[in-house]
């Protein structure tokens, strides 16, 4: 599904990942944990083509494609998503219209007829119920005025929605309650299958209790130090990441 | 437009034997006065974002009789059309397509001078006021009297033709008797060419009436529009004012108002969309002199290309004016490079119980919005048009009137569409 080679990329002529290696096949779930500042979110941020960085050497493939120079919403588009460490509030901008639109745009991609207001409607509300969100959700802007756990489950409302093949949970557990956390990793495993595969990035293994990861890969300054079963996850939560450190 | 074609159209006017008599001495008074202070320049501090070039450049000329329509003229691409109109074409009043809600008198400003024994509020706060009391002639007065509440909105259309060069000058009264209530639409459009619209409109509110006001400028982009706006309030009266203004090359609005009653309201809202060298300034006063007085003032633009505007608001708090609540907003979108906003949001106050509050944000698009977005699936053209329709959406939809409301949005759209560029 993803294979990343050998990848040096940064940002602003400074090298944040220095040969990092990845290879997640359809139906695994995968976690990359690491320190702030290890080069995680330059790894979502490259996989997903967020502007501002540059590759400097490797590949990053997505079935069997090199994806390095398509556009964010190329990927989208072919099946990546990626849930937001930080989802970008937009005032104004109607929560329904805005996930609408998306819906459409990909289904207008994979040859499928657009969505009427009435047939999305449908569709998100047994989203929203499956997530324990309010109907009011509908009517309010995007991310404006969430809480930190509405900001969250909207990201893991819109990835039901969009139906992605690979998608990055990017710190998807920082901010959030028990309650909160436990009702996002229900969402995530009912849309678990054997087509279908996570990226888990994430600092601490607390996330890892409620979604368990097929393989656990720890980053440290670029670079993959070390991987394992989700018991690495539970060692690493123990002893802290120093001891993997050269 | 010099002093000395200025002068010889004045002549002009003093010589219309059509007009009563009356009107001469208000006509002549004010005409010196605009003399003595002459066009505005960038050293007056209330002008030095706005250039009048094209006001002095060109020179225009009253509207003449035969610059009324031929025949009929069909107003239904104007939109709106369910809503009573008062038809004015190039400055002439076409009666036989225009029509009033029932509540509503319509006199003509000869009779409404009458009426007051010519002695009624005469704006002398800016030349342009002047120069409008100089050259007045689409002139009339509506009033509602005493609790009177129409339903159904009444709307001023003024389309200007494609005679070249012409000025107008309205000059329109509205008269709110006790807790009466209207909603009003002004309208501006026509595919002119050089055109050069300066218009006085003077609102007074009587106790506990209300006014929801829309301003609808939406000129050909060779067309100055100067609009002089004086609202006076009473108690607990409550004026709404919301602008749309996407026409027009130089477009000015000076809305001024005052809060006299205790308790009266006044909401300003405006939206500027401008693209190539189209300049949008609003120039916005609110005075507040009695106590319990709520105001608002919340302008947006949006820019594209070489385009630019101006954000002048000011709020005044008299002494004595305590328990004023006050907000003043302004919040621009620049689309392109060479777009250019003066923002200038400002607060006078003199009394010491007060709650106000000022803001104002200029900026482009949102990077990590626009990322966001597109990391969704849509394209940079579709995310750029949801951004910039979520940022005019919080001023189109509070809009109550259903039909305006919608004219508004595909007027929007329409824009939308032309000036989101790859």
């Amino acid at each position: 599904m993803l294979d990343i080679q050998d990848l040096h990329a940064g940002v602003d002529n400074k090298e944040i990942l220095k040969g990092l290696n990845l290879n997640i096949k359809p139906g695994e779930m995968h976690a990359v944990m690491g320190r702030n500042g290890s080069g995680k979110s330059t790894l979502s941020n490259v996989i997903t083509g967020r502007e501002g960085y540059y590759i400097s050497k490797g590949d990053v493939r997505y079935k069997n494609e090199s994806i390095i120079e398509w556009s964010p919403e190329q990927r989208a588009l072919a099946g990546l998503f990626m849930s937001f460490q930080y989802p970008v509030v937009m005032p104004g901008v109607n929560n329904t219209y805005f996930l609408k639109s998306a819906l459409n745009a990909k289904r207008k991609h994979n040859g499928k007829k657009e969505l009427d207001a009435a047939g999305f409607l449908k569709l998100i509300k047994e989203k929203l119920t499956e997530l324990d969100m309010d109907t009011s959700y509908l009517q309010r802007a995007v991310n404006d005025g969430f809480s930190g756990g509405e900001k969250k489950r909207n990201e893991v409302l819109q990835m039901l929605t969009l139906e992605p093949e690979l998608a990055i949970l990017d710190e998807t557990d920082s901010g959030l309650d028990i309650d909160a956390l436990k009702i996002i990793a229900d969402g995530v495993n009912k849309y678990r299958n054997s087509e279908r595969s996570f990226l888990v990035i994430t600092h601490y293994q607390r996330l890892l209790k409620y979604i368990e990861p097929d393989v656990v890969h720890v980053l440290i300054d670029g670079k993959i130090v070390r991987s394992g079963g989700k018991e690495l996850a539970i060692e690493l939560e123990e002893k802290g990441y120093s001891w993997l450190e050269s | 437009m010099n002093i000395s074609s200025f002068q010889s159209e004045f002549n002009k006017i003093m010589g219309r034997d059509y007009f009563t008599s009356d009107v001469k001495p208000i006509r002549e008074q004010a005409f010196n006065n605009f003399l003595e202070k002459g066009l505005p320049n960038k050293n007056w501090e209330d002008w030095r974002y706005t250039d009048l070039k094209p006001i002095k450049e060109i020179d225009f000329r009253l509207s003449e009789i035969s610059d009324a329509p031929a025949h009929n003229i069909d107003v239904t691409e104007f939109g709106l059309n369910d809503i009573n109109t008062i038809v004015i074409y190039n400055g002439h009043y076409q009666e036989n397509i225009s029509s009033i809600p029932n509540g509503v008198r319509l006199i003509s400003l000869s009779e409404y001078g009458e009426q007051k024994g010519w002695r009624f509020n005469e704006p002398q706060d800016s030349p342009f006021d002047l120069l409008n009391t100089a050259f007045m002639d689409s002139g009339f007065c509506l009033t509602i009297d005493k609790g009177i509440q129409i339903d159904s909105p009444i709307r001023i259309l003024s389309i200007s033709s494609t005679e070249k060069n012409i000025m107008v000058s309205p000059r329109v009264y509205i008269d709110l008797g006790e807790s009466s209530s209207i909603t009003f639409i002004e309208q501006y459009e026509g595919n002119c060419n050089e055109h050069f619209l300066n218009g006085s409109l003077i609102i007074g509110l009587k106790e506990n009436s209300r006014m929801c006001h829309f301003r609808i400028q939406n000129n050909s982009v060779d067309t100055i529009n100067i609009g002089n706006i004086h609202v006076k309030q009473d108690e607990e009266s409550h004026y709404t004012f919301n602008q749309f203004a996407y026409g027009s090359r130089l477009g000015r609005l000076n809305l001024l108002t005052d809060l006299n009653g205790k308790g009266s309201e006044c909401f300003l809202n405006g939206l500027a969309l401008t693209n190539n060298g189209q300049h949008i300034d609003n120039h916005i006063i609110t005075s507040h002199n009695a106590p319990y007085c709520t105001s608002s003032q919340n302008f947006r633009s949006v820019l594209q290309d070489s385009s630019s505007g101006v954000f002048n608001g000011r709020t005044i708090v008299g002494k004595g004016a305590d328990k004023t609540d006050s907000n003043q907003s302004n919040k621009n979108l620049l689309l392109s490079e060479g777009a250019l906003m003066n923002s200038n949001p400002q607060l006078e106050i003199y009394a010491d119980d007060v709650k106000c509050s000022h803001g104002s944000t200029t900026g482009a698009l949102d990077q990590d919005a626009l990322f966001y977005i597109r990391s969704r699936g849509l394209d940079i053209v579709s995310a750029k048009a949801l951004l910039i329709r979520g940022f005019v959406s919080e001023m189109i939809e509070p809009i109550h009137h259903e039909s305006i409301q919608n004219y508004i949005i595909s007027n929007f759209d329409a824009w939308l569409h032309e000036n989101t560029v790859q």
